[in-house]
């Protein structure tokens, strides 16, 4: 994954919201590059949905400054947002066809531009025998995916995806995965995905931002992140007795994991190296107890990092 | 962007048959149920003959050639369709006069000169046009009798002698003439305003509730601003309201046109005709005939175009104030039916102001009819009842400024409250909560 040098497409300074007496954003500082597929995550009561929807002119900042793409933020710039917020629905009695022309529409796209592309979405998302159907008639997913295109239909810079999986099933929500990631490709827009599945954070995300009521607590590009949640944790799948591989550790490393492979030949090993040991010497030595299949830097899965930085209580 | 919201907001409601439906159907019924009325009255008028027991012989003679009584004064008595005559000076027994094919019997003696009493008896009562007419024959009948024997005058000088003098009404502010008829002119115009902008204000609350519950809201709100969004709403359904209003204005036109033309081609006009017009010209227009009708001549001393004009800008006006009302009440509650609390402060004055004018119509140019038709909340309803009976200028331009001022600053206070309204789920707020949202910052 490429994480974007380009320039900024959204810096936010310390910004501040309160809401009757709770403080939603306590001087929030990020930045999301250009380009980047920006992953926004946070347990419930976070403050995400508030730092969205300044993003999208529904609310502005108490305090604090927030760019779009080097420029102070003005109202002028939703044109360029797309936004599919995780509170979203249409109208029942409309076509789909009707309802999505509306939609594109309000994002201040002509009448036949919007059906032009709207066609070309529907075919791409295989919803096109929908046009003229009613709404009511469209099942969760569909629902969902003429929402999804109604956010992207006017090719936005900035496009925001408020746990945009939700309600889909495997195949489909691979589907807009994809989209997803073609978006970017296609005119090189800027994705903040707000979401907890963090099956899409590390499949999609170049970066990341965590927040925790109201302030960030972790931010950089994900790679990153688990490399320094690695720490020195190596993993290792081997055959053989696994009582003779912890014995055979003895003080140059500590066992952290031990389980059976989906091969149940193997076990899989989590291991972290004592300081000072060379992982070559060590790697040679344990070969002499057990049959080593393979050794690799031991990920750590996001869910892990988000849970442990939530955790962590702050000062 | 305004123009996308409205383009939605009344294409989606004037192309549902419901809305075709109530429009066509709408004045159509009123006028059925009105044609329905007066065929039942010309077709359950069943023929009637009548006996005229002249007990003292004041309007009757033996004739002995005929060997029958005859009334004195032929022409008192004439040949008519459905009412045919027979005299005599005896009364018929009960049993007799119910196994005869008279319909009514009518008795009278001296006494009639002093007391004015004629008994009618019966089987079935006679239809009210068939009592007038015998009340009518008879009395003129009497009537040349008393002349005849108490001042011997001949009846066509003393006819030429009566007099009945009529209040002939006229305003000195407004140079119009009769009242009453004109002001339940304008109080059916005041129903029709009443009931537009209840109905289609209460459309703008149902969408707007129909959003938040849609959770559209937020897709919306993040490409239009909430104000164009309510502004847009607003109008959009308002014009659906105002074709409604054209459309009714249309079809009414319309059949009065066709009605009038029926009326004069079917000969009901004519005299000894359907309307029971004594006059002997034949062949009126309508219009004509209308004008003279003393009942019925007021319709044409109210001005229809201006009162158009009248009930558009009314109409825009009220719509614009109780709408920007409706619509905050929409945006502050989750489903339709946590609104009644809110709905009651709105439909109060709404609902006042047609009581108030359906009170005022006895007196339009009283104190209450002026106050309430100055008053914003209350005006464009009232001020539609006072319209055809005259008012004053700068009433007009009170009322009219007064509303319109009145609409704006509520559709701006009504943008506040439907700003933050239109995002907050869960709890329903309070009166004093909604206050406060007027002065929130975005």
């Amino acid at each position: 994954m490429e994480t974007g040098n380009r320039g900024k497409a959204i810096e936010i300074r310390n910004v501040v919201k309160e809401y009757a007496g709770h403080r939603a954003l306590k001087g929030v500082s990020l930045e999301v590059g250009e380009g980047n597929v920006f992953g926004l995550l946070g347990p419930n009561g976070a403050g995400k949905t508030t730092l969205i929807r300044m993003l999208t002119g529904i609310t502005a900042p108490d305090s604090g400054h927030i760019r779009f793409f080097g420029e102070p933020w003005n109202r002028s710039h939703i044109r360029s947002v797309g936004y599919l917020p995780e509170e979203r629905g249409l109208y029942k009695s409309m076509r789909v066809g009707e309802q999505a022309l509306y939609l594109a529409r309000l994002r201040g796209l002509s009448r036949e531009e919007a059906q032009r592309r709207l066609r070309m979405w529907f075919e791409r998302l295989e919803v096109d025998g929908w046009w003229n159907r009613e709404v009511a008639d469209l099942s969760k997913g569909m629902a969902q995916k003429i929402q999804f295109i109604a956010s992207v239909v006017h090719e936005p810079r900035l496009l925001i995806l408020d746990e945009p999986l939700s309600g889909f099933d495997p195949i489909n929500a691979q589907r807009i995965r994809e989209a997803v990631l073609d978006i970017r490709k296609e005119w090189g827009a800027t994705v903040l995905l707000s979401t907890h599945d963090m099956g899409s954070v590390e499949e999609l995300c170049d970066e990341v931002a965590l927040l925790n009521h109201g302030e960030v607590v972790l931010a950089g590009p994900v790679a990153q992140l688990r490399e320094e949640a690695r720490g020195g944790r190596i993993e290792l799948r081997y055959r053989g007795n696994a009582i003779g591989f912890a014995d055979a550790l003895g003080a140059s490393a500590q066992l952290i994991s031990s389980r059976a492979a989906e091969d149940p030949s193997l076990q899989v090993a989590v291991v972290e190296l004592a300081p000072g040991v060379a992982l070559p010497e060590w790697i040679h030595r344990i070969s002499g107890v057990v049959e080593l299949y393979s050794v690799a830097p031991h990920a750590t899965a996001m869910r892990d990092i988000f849970i442990r930085a939530v955790q962590t209580p702050q000062p | 962007m305004i123009g996308i919201i409205i383009r939605r907001e009344y294409l989606t409601r004037v192309r549902r048959r419901a809305f075709l439906l109530g429009t066509l159907l709408g004045p159509v019924i009123v006028a059925a149920v009105m044609g329905v009325a007066i065929w039942a009255g010309v077709e359950s008028e069943k023929p009637i003959k009548v006996m005229v027991v002249d007990r003292g012989g004041l309007v009757t003679h033996w004739d002995s050639v005929r060997q029958a009584w005859l009334p004195n004064c032929p022409d008192c008595f004439p040949e008519r369709a459905g009412l045919d005559y027979r005299f005599s000076d005896q009364p018929m027994g009960e049993e007799d006069f119910l196994a005869s094919d008279f319909g009514a019997m009518l008795e009278f003696d001296d006494g009639v000169l002093q007391h004015g009493k004629v008994l009618m008896y019966y089987d079935e009562v006679p239809s009210m046009t068939a009592q007038n007419r015998l009340q009518r024959d008879l009395s003129e009948a009497i009537e040349r009798f008393r002349v005849k024997e108490e001042s011997g005058l001949d009846y066509a000088t003393y006819k030429r002698l009566k007099t009945d003098v009529a209040l002939v009404g006229q305003d000195v502010v407004t140079r119009a003439g009769e009242a009453n008829g004109r002001a339940a002119i304008g109080f059916a115009f005041s129903l029709l305003l009443f009931l537009q902008i209840t109905m289609y204000g209460m459309q703008v609350m149902r969408g707007v509730v129909e959003e938040k519950s849609n959770r559209i809201v937020e897709v919306i709100i993040s490409s239009v601003k909430p104000w164009e969004w309510m502004a847009g709403k607003v109008i959009g359904i308002g014009l659906v309201g105002l074709t409604q209003i054209l459309g009714f204005i249309l079809l009414g036109t319309a059949a009065v046109a066709l009605g009038g033309n029926w009326l004069e081609s079917s000969g009901a006009l004519a005299p000894g005709g359907m309307m029971g017009l004594e006059d002997p010209a034949v062949g009126l227009d309508w219009q004509t005939w209308v004008a003279s009708q003393s009942e019925l001549s007021f319709l044409l001393d109210v001005n229809w175009g201006w009162m158009i004009v009248a009930t558009v800008f009314f109409y825009v006006v009220g719509f614009g104030l109780y709408a920007a009302l409706f619509a905050a009440v929409g945006a502050s509650v989750e489903q339709e039916s946590d609104a009644q609390y809110l709905l009651m402060p709105v439909m109060a004055p709404l609902t006042a102001s047609y009581v108030l004018a359906s009170m005022a119509l006895q007196n339009p140019e009283g104190t209450l009819a002026v106050v309430g038709s100055m008053v914003p909340f209350t005006a464009p309803v009232m001020m539609l009842m006072r319209l055809p009976v005259g008012v004053p200028f700068w009433q007009l331009a009170v009322s009219g400024l007064g509303t319109l001022v009145m609409a704006w600053i509520l559709l701006v206070l009504a943008g506040r409250i439907y700003r933050t309204g239109l995002l907050m789920y869960g709890k329903r707020p309070t009166l004093r909560e909604m206050f406060r949202w007027l002065f929130y910052k975005g």
